[in-house]
């Protein structure tokens, strides 16, 4: 009798997930590595160079002139996609293939740009947006 | 039973990667280690980057400065494609290199990243 009910758990647990999950996708996909205000957190205006921050985050993915001398500027991308299918659900009684699909998109675009004066020490630092960490999050509205 | 446990074994896993795919694309020739080891501050010329690395993606005036800038990109995906629910992850890293010279075609300062080096297929889009 415990063995039955062990089967018995099982097979609803599948089911239950089934019925959670029909028909998901979950995509991820990163640009370099995404920076956290605690990797550059080292950076010290006026102190730190150019050189300890290519030691330190590789090098920019752009340099260009600034007022003050150059800005480096470091990209990246952390984009999250979550999507249901619920027509899944009424596939199975259903003479036509329904789709209910609720789907969304978190593009998570950041960049870290860096000021240096001529000699190449840094003058100011911050990220383009603030990008939140956000969780697999499929609900739109 | 344990007789049959590898069979199982082999049966689950079969299941599990009936629906995998990796791909790879690539953007840009590498950028060789040894020729950015013989690139020497105050010392080398315009003319031997040139030889080294060839002619770069982008050439930028900084200042007075010529900067050349050479650039790859590497992008690996992994896919578990299961019946219900299917797992993606794309990640892409770029190597770049920027040798400046200075007003007299020297080299000045030499700043490269090998970032694509610790690129690796992965398919699970959880964590970091």
């Amino acid at each position: 009798m415990p063995r039955l009910n062990h089967r018995l758990g099982a097979l609803l647990l599948l089911v239950l997930v089934g019925a959670l999950t029909p028909g998901c996708n979950v995509v991820r996909i990163t640009l370099n590595t995404p920076l956290t205000p605690d990797d550059v957190a080292f950076i010290v205006p006026g102190q730190t160079t150019l050189l300890e921050v290519v030691d330190r985050l590789g090098s920019p993915d752009s340099i260009n002139n600034s007022e003050t001398g150059i800005v480096s500027v470091h990209r990246f991308l952390d984009m999250k996609y979550a999507r249901v299918n619920f027509g899944w659900l009424a596939k199975p009684w259903s003479p036509v293939d329904p789709d209910l699909i609720f789907s969304r998109t978190g593009f998570g675009t950041d960049a870290f740009q860096v000021f240096y004066d001529s000699n190449g020490t840094v003058v100011q630092h911050s990220f383009l947006r603030h990008v939140i960490d956000r969780p697999f999050h499929p609900y739109p509205f | 039973m344990r007789f049959f446990q590898p069979f199982l074994f082999l049966a689950v896993v079969a299941i599990l990667i009936q629906g995998c795919a990796f791909s790879r694309g690539t953007l840009g020739d590498d950028i060789k280690t040894e020729a950015i080891g013989e690139i020497k501050k105050g010392a080398t010329t315009k003319a031997e980057v040139l030889a080294l690395l060839g002619a770069p993606d982008r050439v930028l005036p900084l200042n007075g400065r010529d900067v050349y800038q050479y650039y790859r990109y590497d992008a690996k995906a992994g896919s578990l494609l299961l019946i219900l629910i299917n797992f993606s992850r794309l990640s892409v890293k770029g190597d770049d290199l920027f040798v400046m010279l200075n007003q007299n075609g020297i080299v000045e300062e030499v700043l490269s990243s090998k970032r694509t080096e610790n690129l690796e297929f992965r398919f699970w889009p959880f964590g970091d």
